[in-house]
């Protein structure tokens, strides 16, 4: 069976997808440069869009640096707690005493704000990248953690019947059944993981470390340097959107059956 | 082609939980199913229908008594058997046809023939055009149709049913019905099929077995002569109205059903 032809509109979506939120985007810079011109505020209150804008490509290459040391740590983090967080989620549906005995302890643990380790790293590993991708790593491991745990505990008991039947091992159910049930449940909590991690790179390069977009908006700081701080903020924001784009993206080559939002 | 298997239990029982909790769920019971018999069971809510089919396929073990599926003690959960519940129980990552192709993949069979064979179900089914859909795209009946393509398309030799078109509207129903008698008769497995519709269960079957309350036993085997295929409207048959009849008087006569 082909796939429906697309509507006019259905090919067209794309250009108001990217037209419309960039619109909305400049609208705001223009506003915020018309109201700081008209009121005269001083550069070392709130810079204008233009200012920090300009900063951004004059120091762009200091900048990408800083961005690249920071989605490094993000990388490093965010896939070293994917790689621990969904095997030990298996482990523990698969083993009932280790759930009953390791959920409150989970449970602690992912309440607790994890930023506040970040004083004891520095004393482990000094001034460093490690630290960021050890606040990374935890930030996202409990999210990915319990959402992995529900989706393994997901499935139907009555299809283990079905696959029984079917004579299929215990190897063969995970791999035909309860991984591609639990990839949903996975992925929600990689979304979560990543929207946090984004925001503990940043905590965690502002008290420890010599590299990377937060040590770079602090060092701005410590100068009064408004435009750079400004502009470390623009780049975060777009580190942030590449890595969301990466897991949106990776979500629909992953899970090709996912019905559309809007459906 | 594969034919029918015999299911024969003898004085099988089923008791849930340990000791401080057991709870007596079905039997004794004896089933004698012939080889290409299509056997429905029949009985109210709770009365072990559901734990029968799992007795009788392996899939949980008996409390007391024996079961033999042709001829051989059943000791672990047969493979040579399809089984469809009331629910789906489609993979809803996989397509109709990934989902009906689930069996060749885990039981390593060959796969053009098996292939070849889900085709022909889609065929007969009525599934035309639905082969790459996932099942959130397809109506109720047309899952359920999915799922039965999925219980037949490795050749086993029994069918299990447990309320299958139970959620299905009464059009889809009575269509579905048809169409799973129209395959029966060409490939003649043994069929167990589980209801709480009378109609289904006279429609359907050969034998009816009709249970009592929990725990279950049967209280009466009801042999349905009627010609096949039978008609999308049973009440043609001045038979059938007595069948059904005699149905209703034995539940009300067991307290299943109370009206004043
Ligand atoms: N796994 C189980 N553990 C304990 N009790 C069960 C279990 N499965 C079924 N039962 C109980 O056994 C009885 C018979 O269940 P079932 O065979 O599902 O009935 P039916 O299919 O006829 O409605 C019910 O009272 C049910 O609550
Ligand atoms: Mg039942």
């Amino acid at each position: 069976m082909t796939a429906p032809m697309k509507t006019f509109r259905q090919r067209t979506a794309w250009i108001a997808w990217i037209a419309y939120p960039t619109l909305a985007v400049a609208l705001c810079l223009g506003l915020w440069e018309a109201l700081v011109r008209i009121n005269d505020v001083p550069l070392y209150i709130l810079p204008k869009p233009s200012d920090f804008l300009a900063r951004l490509v004059v120091d762009r290459t200091t900048v990408l640096a800083q961005a690249l040391a920071t989605s490094v740590s993000i990388a490093l983090g965010f896939g070293m707690a994917v790689l621990v967080a969904v095997p030990l989620a298996l482990a523990i549906i698969s083993v009932g005493t280790l759930e009953r005995g390791l959920f409150p302890v989970i449970v602690f643990l992912n309440i607790m704000p994890k930023t506040v380790i970040g004083p004891i790293l520095i004393v482990w590993f000094g001034v460093s990248p490690a630290v960021a991708v050890f606040i990374v790593f935890l930030m996202c491991f409990f999210p990915i953690l319990v959402d992995s745990m529900s989706g393994f505990r997901a499935t139907d008991p009555r299809l283990r019947y079905i696959t029984r039947s079917m004579g299929a091992s215990a190897f063969q159910t995970f791999r035909y059944v309860r991984l591609p049930a639990a990839m949903g449940y996975i992925f929600a909590g990689m979304k979560i993981g990543i929207v946090k991690a984004v925001e503990g790179v940043i905590i965690a390069e502002f008290i420890g470390s010599s590299a990377g977009l937060g040590f770079m908006i602090m060092r701005a700081s410590s100068f009064m340097d408004m435009e750079l701080m400004f502009s470390g903020l623009i780049a975060t924001a777009l580190v942030a959107l590449v890595f969301n784009g990466a897991m949106l993206a990776a979500e629909k080559f992953l899970m090709p059956w996912n019905r559309p939002r809007h459906a | 082609m594969t034919t029918g298997a015999s299911i024969v239990a003898r004085g099988i029982t089923k008791v849930y939980g340990n000791d401080s909790s057991a709870y007596h769920a079905l039997g004794p019971i004896d089933l004698d199913i012939k080889p290409g018999e299509f056997v429905s069971l029949i009985g109210p809510s709770g009365c072990g229908k559901s734990t029968t089919l799992l007795l009788a396929s392996g899939l949980e073990p008996v409390t007391q008594g024996s079961i033999e599926v042709d001829g051989k003690p059943l000791t672990k959960p047969i493979t040579e058997v399809g089984i469809v519940f009331q629910d789906h129980l489609l993979l809803d990552f996989r397509t109709a046809m990934k989902n009906v192709m689930l069996q060749q993949e885990i039981r390593g069979l060959d796969k053009s023939v098996i292939q070849a064979r889900a085709e022909s179900l889609f065929e007969r089914l009525n599934l035309k055009g639905a082969e790459n859909r996932y099942p959130w795209q397809l109506s109720g009946g047309m899952r359920q149709r999915v799922s039965i393509a999925r219980a037949l398309v490795h050749d086993p030799s029994m069918l299990l049913m447990d309320e299958p078109f139970g959620a299905l509207d009464a059009i889809s129903r009575t269509q579905i019905r048809h169409d799973l008698e129209m395959l029966w008769l060409d490939t003649r497995k043994t069929v167990l099929f589980i209801t709480h519709s009378i109609d289904e269960a006279v429609g359907l079957s050969d034998r009816v077995l009709v249970m009592s309350k929990g725990p279950g036993t049967i209280v009466e085997e009801i042999k349905i002569d009627l010609p096949r295929p039978r008609p999308a409207h049973l009440g043609e048959y001045p038979e059938f109205t007595k069948y059904a009849n005699r149905i209703y008087s034995i539940f009300e006569k067991l307290g299943v059903y109370k009206f004043k």
